[in-house]
Parts: structure tokens; C-alpha cells; sequence
């Protein structure tokens, strides 16, 4: 990774070029455990999206004083930080989607997008760009999650956002059953990055083709 | 020599930046934690007030709901068999028996409500439970509580059986979750066990 890097291109790479999901894979066990109704995912993403641009902050900006041999206990302790954070104002201010995502919200402190983040970028360059790399790598995790959940709660319970959806609320759509359980993230994650991973290697030659 | 390269200095280092965290932390939990706390108090008063024949507006505030329940619902005494007693004017309507056993993932916390009759169940009502959403979780819809409005806890066999949804049903049974199979039978093992413990004590103390 270069040390620096202007902004523009750190919000591509972070969102499509390297996708943490479809690009990296990375973040699948969350992508798996949440994506049944949108509303959750939706959520779940405002988390990571929390924790990855807070995290990346914090981390760049202790960067200098942090000594190399424990930097990683430092990281896993600043990303627990603000899941903790985030996870108590969950259970203060909105019990119900608290109850909703269960354990999910804790386990986002191993989700290994935060912890790559802060390895490979937050501790080489300056805060303001980790926090934007943070972000929008969060946003990129966020939006593949979020493409899975529509498939997921539309064909698996036929609503979306928790409201019934036309014709896949009525009679003629028999629920796939399947969507709802993990097998169906698995089919719908692996089409999804079937396709994006088709469209980027199209562009690629163009930009001189890096596999 | 760089402070840095010292050995206590990774040390210290982690022992401050613990230390910071947690102080904002704790800070943190202990502004919130009465409102936590009050959550789950309403959460539990809810699920009683649900599985009573009480009539909830769909949009209720949370003082609103600890209102009714202050007003309404009773301690447990020695007749009632450990469930809470809805009581209005000077005549005991209603049991709510508080449930709570292992689902498929974690516990599974409720009430069921009973008639003064000790037998017409009047709702059930969950205010914990951890499910795999769209399968196991349905158990906190309608589609799937609603069932039980009105049906009679038998008073031999199982109170209320859990039938696959193929099956044909009488006035002691339900249909289960299609999908949730483990769900369904979890339910209904600890919530068979709790009801016909209660049954008996109930029709002892009487």
C-alpha cells in the first residue's frame, strides 16, 4: 500500500476496485448471519461503518506512538472500544433492533474488514484518509450486504423493510424457505460476486489489467 | 536511547490507552444503564399485558404500558400457582404464567395467559428469544400467537401440543413454524412442562 494516497481513489478502491466483500472476502460470516431481512442488515452496516471509520481514525492517529510489537492488541482494543460503544447505545435507545441483531453487533470486533483496514491502511497513513478508507469500506461491505438481504427477504418472505411486497406477499409467490435459512446467503453472496467480479474484469484490461 | 525502544514502554503504553477506553466506557454504561434496565422491565410488562385479554392500543408509550401493568396485573400468591393475576373491579380475570426455556440458538422467555377458568388460554406472548430470523423468530408473530387465543389446556395429556403443520388440530393444539422445526419442539417441551406443572398446583391449591 502506498503511503499516500488521494482521496478520490481510496473511496473507489474502498467501494468497488477492492470490495471487502466481493474483492476480498472478507466480513462473510456477518454477511451470512444478518442478511434475511433488510432492516437488520441495513443496521449491521451503520455498525461496521461506525467502527471501521473510528477505528481507522484512532488507529492512524496513535499510529506514531504505538509501539510495532503490540500494535495489534492495540487495534483489536480501539475496534472493541467502539463496538462496545455502539452496541450499549443499541441497547439504550433501540431494544428492539438490540434484540433483533442478538449477538451479531459484539461479534463485529472479529469481523476481519475492521482489523484489515487498520493492518494494511490505518497504520501507514494520516487520519483524516483512514477515517474516509474506514468509511467507505464499511459502505462497501455495507451495500454487497445489503443486495443480499433485498434478494433474501423478497424471495424468502416476499417484503421488503418488513412490509409486504405485491405479488410476492400473495398466493402465486410460494416462499422460498431456503433464502431465509444460510444456505440462501450462500447462493445469493456467490451470485453477487459472481457478477461484480464479471463486470470488473471486463473494465480491467482497459486500466492495463491486474488480476 | 528512544523511550519508545525501552521494555516497559509497550507496558505503559497499553496499561494508558486500557485505561482511557475503559474510563469512557464505564462512563458510558452507567449513563445508560437505567434505561437498559428500564427497557427490558417494559419488554417483560408488554409481553405480560399482550397475553392478557387487555386491550393495547398500536401505538403506546413505554409510561403508558408500565401504567396499565402497575394498575392491572397483581403479585403471584399461593393460589395462583406462582403466574401473575389480572385483576379488574374486584374479580380475578386472568392468570399470566411466566415462561422460560432453551429455543434453538438461546432462551426463550414469555407468558402465556390463562382465563379464571384455569383452562381457556388467553394469549401468549414473547419478550426474549434469539431465533433465527424468518424461521425460528416467526414465534413472535401474530400469525403464530394468535393461535393460541382461545384454546383449552387439556387436562390430561400435554396442556397444549405443537403440531407439524400438516396436522389436523383440536381445541388443545397449534400448528409449529414450518422451517423452525427444533424451534417448535423446544417451545413446546419446556412450555408443556412449565403448564402442566402449574395445572397441578393450580387445581391442588383450589
Amino acid at each position: 500500500m502506498m503511503p499516500q494516497k488521494k482521496t478520490q481513489d481510496v473511496v473507489l478502491t474502498a467501494v468497488w476496485g477492492d470490495n471487502p466483500v466481493f474483492r476480498q472476502i472478507l466480513g462473510i460470516c456477518s454477511a451470512l448471519a444478518v442478511t434475511n431481512l433488510v432492516l437488520n442488515t441495513v443496521v449491521m452496516g451503520a455498525a461496521v461503518i461506525f467502527t471501521t471509520a473510528l477505528s481507522g481514525l484512532t488507529v492512524s492517529l496513535l499510529r506514531k506512538w504505538t509501539p510495532r510489537v503490540i500494535r495489534m492488541m492495540i487495534e483489536v482494543l480501539i475496534i472493541a472500544f467502539y463496538v462496545i460503544l455502539f452496541d450499549q447505545a443499541l441497547k439504550a435507545y433501540w431494544p428492539d433492533m438490540s434484540r433483533n441483531l442478538g449477538p451479531y453487533v459484539g461479534l463485529i470486533i472479529t469481523n476481519c474488514i475492521i482489523m484489515g483496514r487498520a493492518e494494511a491502511f490505518a497504520n501507514a497513513n494520516p487520519p483524516l484518509l483512514s477515517f474516509v478508507d474506514g468509511f467507505f469500506s464499511g459502505l462497501g461491505y455495507t451495500i454487497v450486504l445489503c443486495c443480499v438481504a433485498v434478494v433474501r427477504e423478497l424471495f424468502g418472505m416476499g417484503s421488503l423493510l418488513g412490509m409486504p411486497v405485491p405479488f410476492f406477499s400473495s398466493v402465486l409467490w410460494d416462499r422460498w424457505i431456503i433464502m431465509v435459512m444460510p444456505p440462501g446467503a450462500f447462493f445469493t453472496l456467490a451470485l453477487i460476486v459472481w457478477l461484480a467480479r464479471t463486470i470488473q474484469v471486463d473494465r480491467e484490461p482497459k486500466k492495463g489489467g491486474v488480476t | 536511547m528512544d523511550v519508545r525502544d525501552k521494555a516497559w514502554y509497550p507496558i505503559l503504553y497499553m496499561f494508558v490507552i486500557t485505561l482511557c477506553l475503559s474510563t469512557v466506557l464505564i462512563l458510558f454504561g452507567s449513563i445508560t444503564r437505567q434505561r437498559v434496565k428500564d427497557n427490558e422491565r417494559i419488554a417483560y410488562e408488554r409481553a405480560v399485558i399482550e397475553a392478557l385479554p387487555i386491550d393495547l392500543p398500536r401505538r403506546v408509550s413505554p409510561a403508558q404500558i408500565h401504567k396499565l401493568f402497575i394498575r392491572s396485573v397483581h403479585d403471584a400468591t399461593v393460589s395462583s400457582a406462582g403466574a401473575l393475576r389480572y385483576i379488574k373491579g374486584d374479580s380475578l380475570i386472568a392468570y399470566a404464567l411466566p415462561l422460560e426455556g432453551p429455543g434453538f440458538w438461546a432462551a426463550i422467555k414469555g407468558v402465556i395467559g390463562i382465563a379464571a377458568d384455569t383452562r381457556t388460554i388467553t394469549g401468549i406472548s414473547f419478550y426474549e428469544q434469539n431465533e433465527t430470523p424468518g424461521l425460528g423468530g416467526e414465534i413472535v408473530k401474530s400469525e403464530f400467537t394468535a393461535q393460541f387465543v382461545g384454546k383449552r389446556i387439556s387436562e390430561t395429556s400435554n396442556p397444549v401440543e405443537i403440531r407439524a403443520v400438516s396436522a389436523d388440530l383440536d381445541e388443545a393444539s397449534v400448528h409449529a413454524i414450518t422451517g423452525a422445526t427444533q424451534t417448535s419442539t423446544r417451545l413446546g417441551k419446556f412450555m408443556n412442562e412449565q403448564l402442566a406443572r402449574w395445572r397441578e398446583q393450580v387445581t391442588r391449591e383450589r
